[in-house]
């Protein structure tokens, strides 16, 4: 099933607030990101630089946006990165992607293009083999709809 | 609708234990279910909602898409050469479609 953003809205409409997502320099950014991973999710992740989400902050079209994400991570069978996923929560359907990595075998980054509504905070989640979650975030301001 | 088209780009030849870079691209609408034609009916999804890459036969890396993956979906990622052997990869398309590659990789 789909994550829409209407039915995180309407989870969230409980007292959550959900619309301070949009503010990109909002020291509670971190917070609402963290409570959003919270709901999609269930559990609870850690704010983590070891995470590095890299997307132009400032995009004209909201179509092909670059996104890459590249984690610390030895990849042994004792530490690594079971999987990312990725949330985009101002668009119409939350969830983007989800990649998987096998120790051993592949690096814990990846590169693609994703589609963005507006200008958000995309955020990014990091399952470890140890069950953690590691999250990190990043502004991205689009110039045009990219789910019209 | 275009015919969906993947393409790879490996190295042929690589060093074990060496890291390779791989890139695929599959042309793609990738049809998110939320436009309307216009008469107003909504056109519906068709997207490539499943990657994987397998190396002799094990999978090695793969993805879950969402409507918010781009038209015609690019992956780059890093895998560790362990032996020689073939690459697989493989889209797969809502409604069941599978379009696939292979590539046959030397490990020195």
């Amino acid at each position: 099933m789909s994550l829409t953003r209407r039915d995180v809205l309407l989870a969230a409409s409980a007292g959550f607030a959900g619309a301070a997502l949009f503010s990109p320099g909002s020291a509670r950014a971190n917070d609402e990101a963290l409570d959003l991973v919270k709901q999609l999710t269930g559990r609870t992740a850690i704010a983590s630089d070891r995470l590095h989400l890299i997307m132009p902050a400032v995009f004209p079209t909201g179509y092909t946006v670059p996104m890459s994400l590249d984690i610390d991570s030895p990849m042994t069978e004792t530490d690594h990165v079971r999987q990312i996923r990725v949330f985009a929560p101002q668009n119409p359907i939350i969830e983007v992607a989800s990649f998987h990595f096998v120790p051993q075998r592949s690096l814990a980054r990846v590169s693609t293009r994703i589609r963005l509504a507006k200008p958000q905070h995309v955020v990014a989640v990091a399952e470890m083999n140890d069950g953690v979650l590691l999250m990190t975030k990043a502004w991205v301001d689009v110039a045009t709809n990219g789910c019209a | 609708m275009i015919t969906p088209t993947p393409r790879v780009v490996v190295p042929s030849v690589t060093v074990k234990g060496e890291v390779f870079q791989v890139k695929t691209i599959i042309s793609h609408e990738m049809e998110t279910g939320l436009r309307h034609d216009d008469r107003g009916n909504v056109i519906p999804r068709k997207i490539i909602n499943r990657f994987v890459c397998r190396y002799n036969d094990v999978m090695v890396f793969s993805v879950d898409l969402h409507e918010a993956i781009a038209a015609n979906p690019f992956f780059e990622f890093s895998l560790r050469a362990t032996e020689s052997g073939r690459l697989d990869f493989v889209w797969e398309e809502d409604g069941g479609a599978v379009y696939a590659l292979s590539h046959q990789l030397t490990v020195a």
